[in-house]
């Protein structure tokens, strides 16, 4: 479908959002404009990984990584960008950590709990008449309250 | 006798898509941490593989070029509404954006590729 790389478009519903958000309240934008900035940002992608590309080659890397990405920025004159990027990529980084951290703990627990499940398998129909117990207390302390 | 009319609610381009009508679904709007990227990495990884040269991209590089993507959106977009308020207009225009390349030199390498 995409036949060339320009025609690789970024989602115009969050094109919109961004832009409408970076304006006042208010403000409008003609279709015209939203796509063209939405091809815009595909040109910025295409250029920036270009440029990127060029920092990996210099340090004989094959695989780009975001340092080479900043010094892109700063190559394009968007050294602006450099340090908002920077504290994204911190707090993505701390994101990473988390998700390694909770799928890990996931597995630990899922390990834990097959064991567990088994040594359980008895204590079910106890669990149940303990519910209904509670229900019950605590439509009576609904009870109490409106008196 | 105030009539609401003075409010400006311009309808010209924009149509029915007001506000929600969009498919995607509502991205959390107040919590910061969650707007790491709002663009979906998927079609940026995309486009860097579109690039011949390029081998193979981190994917600390794409969230980064994601997100510098928003970035230049909400500059440009600015930028962009510059020239609209000197025409006193509400609504951003092609030839805003036009000019604001014209104008801003970290836009020149957009001449001629918007066409």
């Amino acid at each position: 479908m995409a036949e060339r790389p320009e025609d690789l478009n970024l989602p115009n519903a969050v094109i919109t959002r961004i832009i409408k958000e970076a304006l006042p309240d208010g403000v409008n934008i003609s279709k015209e404009a939203r796509s063209a900035i939405s091809r815009a940002a595909s040109v910025f992608v295409l250029y920036a990984t270009s440029c990127a590309n060029n920092f990996a080659m210099k340090g004989k890397r094959k695989t780009l990584n975001a340092s080479d990405v900043l010094s892109a920025m700063e190559e394009m004159e968007f050294q602006r960008f450099v340090t908002p990027l920077k504290e994204a990529l911190e707090a993505y980084r701390r994101e990473q950590k988390g998700k390694k951290e909770a799928s890990e703990q996931k597995k630990k627990d899922k390990d834990k709990k097959t064991d567990a499940e088994e040594q359980d398998k008895g204590r079910d129909d106890d669990n149940d008449e303990d519910e209904e117990r509670l229900e019950e207390e605590e439509q009576n302390e609904e009870e109490e309250v409106d008196n | 006798m105030a009539a609401a009319a003075g409010s400006g609610t311009p309808r010209e381009e924009e149509g029915p898509s007001g506000e929600a009508a969009a498919p995607q679904p509502q991205a959390p709007t107040s919590a910061p941490g969650a707007r790491l990227s709002r663009l979906p990495l998927a079609r940026v990884k995309a486009l860097v593989k579109a690039d011949p040269d390029v081998t193979l991209a981190g994917q600390e590089a794409i969230f980064i070029l994601a997100r510098a993507a928003e970035l230049f959106v909400e500059t440009i977009a600015k930028d962009a509404y510059c020239c609209a308020q000197q025409g006193k207009r509400k609504t951003l225009q092609r030839r805003d954006l036009d000019n604001a390349i014209e104008a801003v030199d970290e836009f020149a390498f957009l001449e001629g590729t918007l066409d």
